[in-house]
This record gives C-alpha cells, sequence and structure tokens, in this order.
C-alpha cells in the first residue's frame, strides 16, 4: 500500500523533505549530476524536478518543482517508480541495482553521474525517517 | 608497500599511481600480478556504464604469483601461480549449495561497494589515506594485489601468466556460456553476435563441442577474421542490416539452436533472441548498464517456447573449470595464444582499451612488472 494518501500528499510530503535537502550539504551534490532530475511517480501519480541553482556552493543548492510546474524544465536524468518505491528509497530500504533490475525502478539519462552520489545519501536517510515521523496522518 | 597501479580517479579519467598496499589480513592472499586482461567491463567502468565508486583500480583479468597469505589460508603458499577470480563465492548461501556459485551475493555485494568482503578496500592513497577502491575483489591493473583466499585459483604447471590471466574472465565465461548455460550439442547450430575476447572464446567452445553452423557476426571486418581462426565456419558483416536475414538464409529459414549475445546492447539482444530458432536457446552474455531494458515479442514466448536466458561468468565454478580449462590448453586442445595479441605498460592502459574499443587487438594484456 502506499504510504502516500494522494498527489497532494506526495507532493506536499516528499516534496517537502526534499526542500530540506536544499539548504542541507548532501543538497550540494546536485551540482556534480550537471543538470536536473525528474522523480516520476506512480500510486498516487505525481512529478517532482530538482533543478540546479548555480553557482555551487551557494544556498539553496536547488529548486524543488512539483506537478504541473515541472514540465517548465527539460531533466538531464529520470527516475520513475511507485511511491511505495520512492518512500523506500529515502528509509534507505532499496537496493538500487536490484530495483532497477526488477523494473521497480526505471531510469533514463546518465545514469553513472547519479550512481556516483549514492554513496553520500547515508545520512539521509534517517533525517527521511524522522520527517516521515514527525508528520501527521498514515506512513 | 608502495605498489604502481592505474587508478580509474573518476568516470574517463585514468592515471598511474603510487598506492598504499595492506598486507593480507586473515584469510586474504597478496599477489603479484604478471599479467592482465583489458576486459570491456573494465571499459563499462570508465565510461560510467558499470556505475561503480571511483578511485577505483580496474582490472579483474589476472595471473601471477602469491607472494605472503594471511592466517588461516591453507589453499595456497607464497610462490604458487594462480589465476584471479573475480566472483569468489561465499559457499554456504543457497545459490552456493544449489551450484550456482555466481550468483552468490556476498561478492556482488562487495563489488558493488568496490571493497573485499568485509567492506575494507586494501589500497589507499599515501598522502591523504583515501581508500582506492578495488574492481570486483580483484584490482589487477597495479603490480600487486590482495584479494580473498576464495579469489585465487592455483594453475597446473605450464601456463605462462600471459596466457593464464585470460582463463579469469573472457575464456571462462565464453566457453561457460556454450557448455553450461546452452549446453550446445554436436552438430548444433550457433550465432555469436559481437567477437570480442569473450565471443571468440564462444566460438571456440562451440567448435569443441562440433556445433555447425558456427555464424560470427560483427560489424569489424578484422575480427571477423580473427573469429574465423577461431571457429567461425560462416561470418556475417553486421552494420548494414539484414544480419538477421543472413543468419535465418545460413539456417534453412529457421534460426539457429542457440544464439550468443557477447556486446551488452538491447538492439543485439533483441536480435539473438529473434534469431533462434523456436524451442532454441538465446543466451545474453554482454553486459548493458544497470538501467537499460530489452523489447522483445512477448508473443514468440509461449508460442515459439524459446529461452531467453543469460549467463554470469561462464556459469562456472572458478576452482574446478580454471585448472580444466588450463589441462585443455596444455593439451593443446584450447587456444590462448592467437587471443592475446599486443602486451601494454601499466601506464597504457588508455592506449589498451581504445585499441580494445577500436578492434584492432583481440585482446589487449597488461603486464604490471613491466
Ligand atoms: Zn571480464
Ligand atoms: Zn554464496
Amino acid at each position: 500500500m502506499s504510504p502516500f494518501r494522494d498527489s497532494e500528499d506526495l507532493h506536499q510530503s516528499l516534496g517537502g523533505f526534499f526542500d530540506t535537502l536544499t539548504t542541507s550539504p548532501e543538497g550540494q551534490l546536485i551540482h556534480r549530476v550537471g543538470g536536473s532530475i525528474l522523480f516520476i511517480f506512480h500510486h498516487p501519480e505525481g512529478r517532482i524536478l530538482w533543478s540546479p541553482l548555480p553557482p555551487p556552493g551557494s544556498w539553496p543548492a536547488f529548486r524543488v518543482l512539483r506537478g504541473a510546474e515541472t514540465a517548465s524544465v527539460e531533466p538531464l536524468l529520470t527516475f520513475e517508480q511507485d511511491g511505495e518505491t520512492a518512500h523506500r528509497f529515502w528509509l534507505g530500504e532499496i537496493d538500487l541495482a536490484q530495483a532497477l533490475a526488477r523494473q521497480q525502478l526505471r531510469a533514463t539519462g546518465p545514469l553513472s553521474r547519479a550512481m556516483k552520489l549514492l554513496p553520500h545519501l547515508d545520512p539521509v536517510y534517517p533525517r527521511y525517517a524522522a520527517w516521515v515521523a514527525a508528520r501527521p496522518g498514515p506512513a | 608497500m608502495r605498489v604502481l597501479a592505474s587508478v580509474l580517479r573518476d568516470y574517463e579519467d585514468l592515471g598511474l599511481e603510487e598506492l598504499e598496499l595492506d598486507d593480507p589480513g586473515p584469510g586474504e592472499v597478496l599477489v603479484r600480478i604478471l599479467a592482465a586482461g583489458v576486459c570491456h567491463s573494465d571499459y563499462h567502468v570508465v565510461s560510467g556504464d558499470l556505475p561503480l565508486p571511483t578511485p577505483m583500480v580496474l582490472g579483474h583479468e589476472g595471473a601471477g604469483v602469491v607472494e605472503a597469505v594471511g592466517g588461516g589460508v591453507s589453499r595456497v603458499r607464497p610462490g604458487d601461480a594462480v589465476v584471479l577470480n573475480w566472483l569468489p563465492s561465499c559457499g554456504h548461501c543457497r545459490y552456493c549449495l544449489d551450484g550456482r556459485p555466481e550468483l552468490c551475493r556476498q561478492p556482488a555485494v562487495a563489488a558493488q561497494h568496490g571493497t573485499l568482503p568485509g567492506g575494507r578496500t586494501p589500497f589507499r592513497r599515501p598522502s591523504t589515506g583515501e581508500p582506492v577502491y578495488q574492481f570486483s575483489l580483484t584490482g589487477a591493473f597495479a603490480e600487486r594485489t590482495v584479494v580473498p583466499e576464495a579469489g585465487v585459483v592455483p594453475l597446473p604447471p605450464g601456463v605462462p601468466a600471459h596466457e593464464a590471466a585470460l582463463l579469469g574472465c573472457s575464456v571462462l565465461t565464453g566457453t561457460g556460456a556454450v557448455w553450461r548455460t546452452a549446453r550446445v550439442q554436436p552438430a548444433e547450430s550457433v550465432a555469436v553476435l559481437g567477437t570480442g575476447g569473450v565471443g571468440l572464446n564462444i566460438l571456440q567452445a562451440a567448435r569443441l563441442v562440433s556445433a555447425w553452423p558456427r555464424i560470427a557476426v560483427d560489424a569489424n571486418p578484422r575480427r571477423l577474421e580473427t573469429a574465423q581462426g577461431l571457429g567461425a565456419t560462416h561470418t556475417v558483416l553486421a552494420g548494414q542490416g539484414g544480419e538477421l536475414d543472413r543468419i535465418l538464409e545460413l539456417t534453412d529459414g529457421t534460426g539457429v539452436d542457440a544464439a550468443f549475445e557477447a556486446i551488452g546492447r538491447p538492439e543485439t539482444m533483441a536480435l539473438a533472441f529473434n534469431a533462434t530458432r523456436p524451442g532454441g536457446r538465446a543466451v545474453l552474455v554482454g553486459v548493458a548498464p544497470p538501467h537499460v531494458d530489452l523489447r522483445v515479442n512477448a508473443f514468440a514466448f509461449p508460442s515459439q517456447a524459446k529461452t531467453l536466458t543469460g549467463c554470469w561468468y561462464g556459469q562456472s565454478w572458478p576452482a574446478r573449470d580454471i585448472p580444466a580449462l588450463a589441462r585443455l590448453h596444455a593439451a593443446g586442445v584450447l587456444t590462448l595464444e592467437s587471443l592475446a595479441s599486443r602486451r601494454y605498460r601499466l601506464d597504457q592502459l588508455e592506449e589498451a582499451l581504445q585499441a580494445m574499443l577500436k578492434g584492432t587487438v583481440t585482446r589487449a594484456l597488461i603486464l604490471p612488472s613491466g
């Protein structure tokens, strides 16, 4: 079952967490990707886009766009997944290689640029767990 | 100790560095590398198609001599000639017990992290102490490396390192795909798409079991020439369309009993499936980037009962199969000498990779000790 009630809930909950990343040290990692990252969600449907804000080192590191407003930016990388997979990914519970192999996650674009960042995400997962726990409603 | 190594600093950025190499810990072995083949998988890491952490010492198809062993090591001693096994399985998980050690999770997870099974890498940058990862529990593009005990396979005498190295990846993979995964029988027809290091060994293995015809498909005429020397009975120059029609013409319109894809591209993978006869086997050996999907016709599965499968490391048991291949070579049955066509120094890895990509060498060998 999806941890998100509906698109609105996904955009607010996960999108809100992404907002906190824009001013976290890990947020700067986006400059190593070299472009925007679009996340496409199903169950519930949703779209969130990270658009880097140059120059590197300045804050916030990127903008978080939601829903229809994501159409204004051409993404470099796209990750498509169910809401539940996304939720579990940010909890640190997803083996990316396995998820790709089972098509739980579909990636388009230069995947290696995103994979480079993975080892740096370890401190982010517990913060997402805390973020979820602090929010009212299901999850 | 200090060792010279070819280090992938970041994707597309290779350079020679002096690294600090730890002594072998318990259950580990220090190997002096005498020869290491340059494999397409090494290039996949350089290009980022096989996304792994950097900095990293590449090279996984290696042979050398044991120089020291850590506590508890019993299978090898200093002075033993060995081939590296880049998939040292745990020996006790469900897959290992099932006789499928190539599916063991332990080395797969370690390889994803670029470390030994314990999570540690033996290489460090001397100035900063920064860890330098090792490719697939090996790291053969270095003068020396430290690997798990299960990561070395002792060799019978008489196989020089520059030939033995190839047993550690391309020969094991190619022969295993034919003999174990596809179980090709005498007089069965085969097609091999891509005649690089692995593809040539698929052809050679098909020849050894008297498969016929043995159709080699490649876009590089030079490689097709080499393929004829190693066992191809027919060649198809790819890249101008009509590859499928040529294969069908050579098999009375039915397709081959077994088709092998040794490139790693979804288009050629689909071609392998489409060129397979009803009831036949298509074996994907080439490694595509992890996010690439494949398109094949769905109706063909129930209506033509084809098998579409893959094989990792030749579905082999390296400790059993590497010595067996060495014996076949010593008996004059298996060709190794004509496979390794050019030798390079450690600082020439870039050049060796380019030669492999252009197809001007059958297999480039790095000789880390000069
Ligand atoms: Zn290889
Ligand atoms: Zn195992």
